[in-house]
């Protein structure tokens, strides 16, 4: 079974270029599983990098100190504490300031990481605030980490202490988002079928819990404008959230199989989901449609195929800070890195065991994360994005497609800032 | 060497020519025939564009020009929603007229 359509030459798709990596330590000899990376995760100002290292670990990296052992020390880097200590500026002075790495125990396998940090300005929902045990300062940077046993524990990113211990869940936490608008309102989503909403700035009140989902739930992602949730999860559900409210939206139907990745575009005009029916789909959140497909497998299953065991189910999927590219982790050993508008990937890279994905906050490396514990960096493709572009994004920040299908302009450029691509022939398994 | 573009009501920039010459619908003028001195000032019209547009576009330009050459560390360029739709419609125009030209 192929990877790519039948017209391109795979070894025509230009490599992505590997930045480095971060190398598991030797796993315990009595330990045959609990290893995987499950989740990896960047700080929003850039400082810091996450990932759950399997056996309870949670390592915390300062993200410019790991850039710059890359570069020193060729791609390889073993992740332990000499060798970051060996390029670290020993200056007293100086050392209080520095960022520190962090090694965390967790207690128990950690499925999902989350960074969060406040905005001062943004108010806690809840009336009574004198009696706040935590007064979330200017600086504090949170990381969320969610346990096998449904827990969520709060850690403080600069000194490495546990804050906050959430318990409501009863299985697995499989995902966990802040929501981009700083007011640290945490969303989780678990295997007991439902995503809860944590208050952290009311010493992390659950103020609901969204019920909807038939199975699992995978995953979950804000928009960029914090106003709409997605939860994507088993039975091929993918769901739309109205966070005001804390209503459903919509359900989006169209994958064959479980879906178990989401992340909205920068401007939040699109969603990109990802399910083990070897697709990854495009959807305009605002009205349902699907915009775009990326496939994994050629030629593309037919739904019955696509909704068991077809070897190639696709992992993670994360949008780029460009809006204009996506990358893909899938079970054929391959990182992809889409482009919106082409159906085939611009570039790809090897990958073994991939299990999650997410950019770096300035968009300029991918992270993966493997079963074996381990991470893998590449450079992301860019290019100068055209003027069109730019005003395309700065106008769907602020407009969903309703309100775009009623701008006084010429259908082709109503179409553009749709997002919508001709196709010449209809989606395969779609009437 | 340096270009002079002007707006709609008469509001004037001046540019670098290696900027300009990414606006390829006035390529003929740029490139005309013959030998300019140093600092000499060529104009060039944009009568179509308001001048804060105008601005926008000049700065796109030399967004796009620096970020060509060198693309590590491309940078946001922000552009207010108030005027994205109007940069759009401008920017769409630009490569209607370059398409108009180069099929002549």
């Amino acid at each position: 079974m192929a990877s790519f359509p039948p017209r391109v030459n795979e070894k025509e798709i230009v490599r992505a270029r590997t930045i480095g990596e971060l190398l598991a330590p030797a796993a315990p000899f009595d330990k045959k599983c609990g290893g995987e990376t499950w989740t990896v995760a960047f700080a929003p100002d850039g400082s810091y990098f996450a990932w759950s290292q399997g056996y309870r670990i949670v390592k915390l990296v300062p993200w410019s100190q790991c850039l710059k052992n890359f570069l020193l020390h060729g791609s390889k880097n073993v992740t332990n504490s000499s060798s970051l200590k060996l390029t670290r500026q020993d200056s007293n002075g100086g050392q209080k300031n520095k960022p520190r790495e962090h090694i965390i125990d967790c207690g128990d396998i950690v499925w999902s990481l989350a960074f969060g940090s406040s905005v001062p300005e943004k108010q806690s929902r809840c009336v009574n605030i004198e009696w706040h045990r935590f007064r979330f300062g200017q600086d504090q940077l949170l990381l969320a980490t969610g346990l096998n046993n449904g827990r969520i524990k709060i850690w403080d990113v600069y000194t490495g202490k546990l804050l906050l211990n959430l318990v409501d869940h009863v299985e697995v936490v499989r995902d966990l988002t802040f929501a981009p608008d700083g007011s640290l309102i945490l969303v989780s989503a678990s295997r007991d079928k439902t995503l809860r909403v944590w208050d952290l700035k009311d010493d992390g009140n659950m103020m609901k819990v969204l019920r909807g989902h038939q199975n699992w739930v995978y995953s979950c992602a804000f928009s960029p404008d914090s106003s709409m949730l997605c939860s994507v999860g088993a039975s091929k559900a993918v769901f739309l959230w109205n966070m005001d409210k804390y209503t459903m939206i919509r359900k989006l139907e169209g994958h064959h199989h479980d879906v178990v990745a989401c992340d909205f575009s920068p401007d939040g005009a699109l969603l990109a989901t990802a399910s083990y029916d070897t697709r990854v789909y495009i959807w305009d959140p605002h009205n349902g449609d699907i915009l775009m497909e990326f496939g994994h497998l050629f030629p593309p299953p037919t739904p019955i195929f696509a909704g068991g065991a077809n070897d190639r189910w696709v992992r993670g999927v994360s949008f780029s800070h460009d809006g204009l590219h996506v990358a893909s982790l899938a079970d054929d050993k391959m990182v992809r890195f889409w482009r919106i508008g082409e159906d085939c990937p611009v570039q790809v890279a090897p990958l073994s065991n991939g299990l999650c994905c997410a950019f770096s906050t300035d968009g300029s490396v991918l992270a993966a994360g493997t079963q074996d514990g381990s991470v893998y960096f590449w450079a992301t493709p860019r290019e100068v994005p055209s003027l069109q572009h730019l005003c395309r994004m700065s106008i769907r920040r602020v407009m969903p497609t309703q309100e775009v299908q009623k701008l006084p302009v010429p259908s082709k450029v109503l179409e553009f800032l749709s997002y919508v691509f001709r196709r010449k022939t209809p989606f395969p398994g779609r009437a | 060497m340096h270009v002079k573009v002007i707006s709609s009501d008469g509001h004037e920039l001046i540019l670098e020519r290696e900027h300009m010459q990414i606006i390829r619908n006035n390529k003929a003028m740029l490139s005309g025939p013959g030998q300019f001195a140093e600092n000499e000032i060529k104009e060039s019209n944009f009568r179509e564009l308001l001048p804060h547009m105008l601005r926008k576009v000049c700065m796109y330009f030399t967004y796009k020009v620096h970020y060509t050459s060198d693309s590590t560390d491309i940078t946001k360029f922000l552009i207010a929603p108030e005027t994205a739709l109007e940069l759009l419609m401008a920017a769409n125009f630009q490569d209607c007229l370059k398409e108009i030209i180069a099929s002549c």
